[in-house]
């Protein structure tokens, strides 16, 4: 009874349930959307950054990640092969030589980082292939190699040109080959693509002089989920002339962005729910300033104040609630649709590009979150009510009745 | 053994830091199955006695006994458990709740007893018979007569069968003829069920009909006669 006595005092004034429940249904759809946004933002930056280069774990020899010395080859790589073919988390692994150089064409020279890579492997632990724009991700000769779009711009140079690589030897000399280029690529991380060269293993370890020597392992495992225990046990495993990495080491920046976008998330949570609470306060507020004659009613006849005060809490929990269920269906169905088709950032496609994410962002909507609301916004229209609910229980019955 | 009784109860209001003295020395008894009239005119305090009968406020002075236990000094909480166990009121302006139907409204009171919803329907049906308002039982309050809503209101005061119930100025938005209806109806429960009845008027229809009939002035009884 007091249930159907708050839901059709709801209704008297219907004009303005329906715009308090609006702007919950906003704020939910806000919430919704702006924490998907991010997250599918974070997560392609960090999918991207993942299957560019990092991959989910790398191993190398001790040392090797604060300084990328030529001669920190992978030590005994037979046990580490070994090793990784017993791991079944393990689905995919390429063995990498990576140096620094000098790419020179005819007319300009930049410096970048040199991948040696064996290309039928490496295909299933990065996705450079999948961004050939032009050509192709090797074609089995051995001075082929594939560059970046904005790197090429840079030498202008395009398919088919000759450009020369030189590097340092260990032994103090200057390796230096000719290669055709084969493929051009465009990542949606132009800084990367700048940056970033293949060319065959073998190849780099002829103009390197060092033999069958590499310095990385790239990992790829059923799931990224798994990276930080996968890696622990590999380190186990493997003894302390190894560094075994997963890509949350690697990335610390960027895990440090997901967790501040995460309190930025809190934040933003506040804002809207303090916002919703004074909305409730207000339109509480009338709707107990126009009901003191009845109210006192209410009380002469006898109801408790326990009552009035749950009362006036049902009506703005019903209008919390009813704006939560209708602002998560349509923020599901806004995110859904936008998860499939993306949004097309494009005017702001330069600097999202040199964050290393995609022109369009597709959303991803968290359970977290989405729970977080579920439960939020309810607590937030209680809230909202204890002020407007104390005001009318203060009320004396007999000021209450001759109040017109 | 009278049902109320004050004892010299006085009543001062604070109007904007001036005091106003609504009554004086108040002394009453009421026994069970009066039938009794509260006249004066505006501003004698009629309403402020009813209101301390009622329990919906307190003397500044003196004590108000219901069955020799003093209730002008109870706490809000047993004020309201007080007034729902042995009072029922009648307003001037009917004051029925807006959003429920004539029965929910006298439903209404029971469910705050606690009567169980069966028994609730039951019970407002019947009552609803008796005063022949039962056609109206699907209505909300602004689709009926201002006469029908103040015979639900009645319905609404009585239904928990009520030692006293208190109406203040219950037929001043009525026509005559529905005034003399209404108030025959409360006379009918009042001899039938010994429901007593104590009203606040300056209506003769009121008056005439009251078995006991105070006249108050300047917040004094000036006359109490007994017909
Ligand atoms: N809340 C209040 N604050 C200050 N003065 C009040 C208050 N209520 C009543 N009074 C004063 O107390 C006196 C008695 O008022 P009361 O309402 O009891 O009279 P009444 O006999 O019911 O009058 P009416 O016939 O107009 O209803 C009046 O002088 C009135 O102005
Ligand atoms: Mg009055």
């Amino acid at each position: 009874m007091l249930f159907k006595l708050a839901w059709r005092n709801i209704w008297r004034n219907s004009r303005r349930s329906i715009i308090v429940i609006g702007s919950v249904v906003v704020g939910v759809i806000a919430l919704l959307l702006i924490d998907s946004l991010d997250n599918g933002f974070l997560n392609q930056m960090l999918f991207n950054q993942i299957s560019s280069n990092v991959a989910h774990i790398q191993i190398h020899k001790k040392g090797f990640n604060n300084n990328k010395k030529l001669q920190s080859f992978v030590p005994g790589a037979e046990k580490v092969d070994e090793t990784l073919a017993n791991e079944a988390h393990v689905k995919h692994f390429s063995k990498r030589v990576i140096a620094f150089g000098l790419l020179s064409s005819a007319s300009n020279s930049s410096g970048i980082y040199i991948y040696g890579v064996n290309p039928g492997k490496e295909k299933f632990v990065s996705y450079i292939h999948q961004f050939i724009v032009k050509g192709k991700y090797f074609t089995g000769g051995e001075r082929e190699i594939v560059i970046g779009e904005k790197l090429a711009r840079k030498l202008k140079v395009s398919l088919g040109d000759k450009v020369v690589a030189l590097a340092n030897t260990p032994s103090g000399s200057i390796g230096s080959e000719v290669f055709r280029v084969v493929g051009i690529f465009k990542t949606p991380n132009s800084e990367f693509d700048k940056i970033h060269i293949y060319i065959p293993i073998r190849t780099a370890q002829k103009m390197l002089d060092i033999g069958n020597n590499f310095h990385e392992y790239a990992i790829i495992l059923d799931n990224y989920k798994n990276a930080k225990s996968v890696a622990a046990d590999l380190k186990n495993k493997l003894d302390a002339g190894y560094e075994v990495f997963s890509y949350e080491d690697i990335l610390p920046l960027l895990l440090l962005q997901l967790d501040l976008f995460k309190e930025m998330m809190f934040i933003i949570n506040l804002i809207v729910g303090l916002a919703l609470i004074f909305g409730i306060i207000n339109a509480m507020l009338m709707s107990v300033f126009e009901r003191i004659q009845e109210i006192g009613v209410l009380m002469s006849i006898g109801m408790k104040n326990i009552k009035i005060f749950l009362m006036i809490v049902f009506e703005a929990i019903i209008l919390g609630v009813s704006g939560t269920i209708l602002g998560i269906i349509l923020g599901y169905a806004l995110t859904q649709t936008l998860a499939v088709y993306g949004i097309d950032l494009s005017i702001f496609s330069d600097s999202l590009t040199s964050f290393g994410v995609g022109s369009i962002i597709y959303p991803i909507l968290s359970l977290d979150n989405l729970i977080v609301t579920l439960f939020m916004i309810p607590f937030v229209s209680v809230i909202g009510a204890i002020y407007p609910a104390i005001k009318a229980i203060r009320l004396e019955p007999v000021n209450a009745i001759r109040y017109i | 053994m009278s049902l109320i009784k004050t004892e010299n109860v006085d009543k001062i209001y604070q109007d904007n830091g001036v005091p106003v003295e609504a009554l004086k020395n108040i002394n009453l008894e009421i026994s069970e199955g009066e039938y009794m009239v509260i006249a004066g005119p505006s501003g004698s305090g009629k309403t402020t006695l009813l209101n301390l009968l009622g329990a919906l406020d307190k003397p500044s002075s003196g004590k108000i006994f219901f069955e020799n236990s003093d209730y002008s000094k109870l706490r809000r909480k047993e004020l309201s458990s007080f007034r729902l166990h042995n009072l029922g009121f009648i307003f001037q302006a009917y004051n029925l709740i807006p959003v429920l139907t004539a029965l929910e409204n006298i439903e209404f009171s029971m469910m705050l007893l606690g009567i169980p919803e069966k028994v609730r329907k039951e019970r407002a049906m019947k009552l609803m018979a008796e005063l022949e308002i039962d056609e109206l039982a699907n209505k909300r309050p602004n689709e009926m007569s201002g006469g029908q809503q103040q015979r639900v209101a009645v319905a609404r005061a009585i239904v928990n069968n009520p030692r006293i119930v208190l109406a203040d100025e219950p037929t001043a938005n009525l026509d005559s003829t529905t005034a003399k209806r209404l108030l025959d109806l409360m006379l009918k429960m009042n001899e039938q069920k010994n429901i007593t009845f104590i009203f606040s008027s300056h209506d003769d229809k009121v008056i005439e009909r009251a078995k006991r009939l105070i006249i108050l002035r300047d917040g004094q009884i000036q006359n109490d006669k007994t017909n």
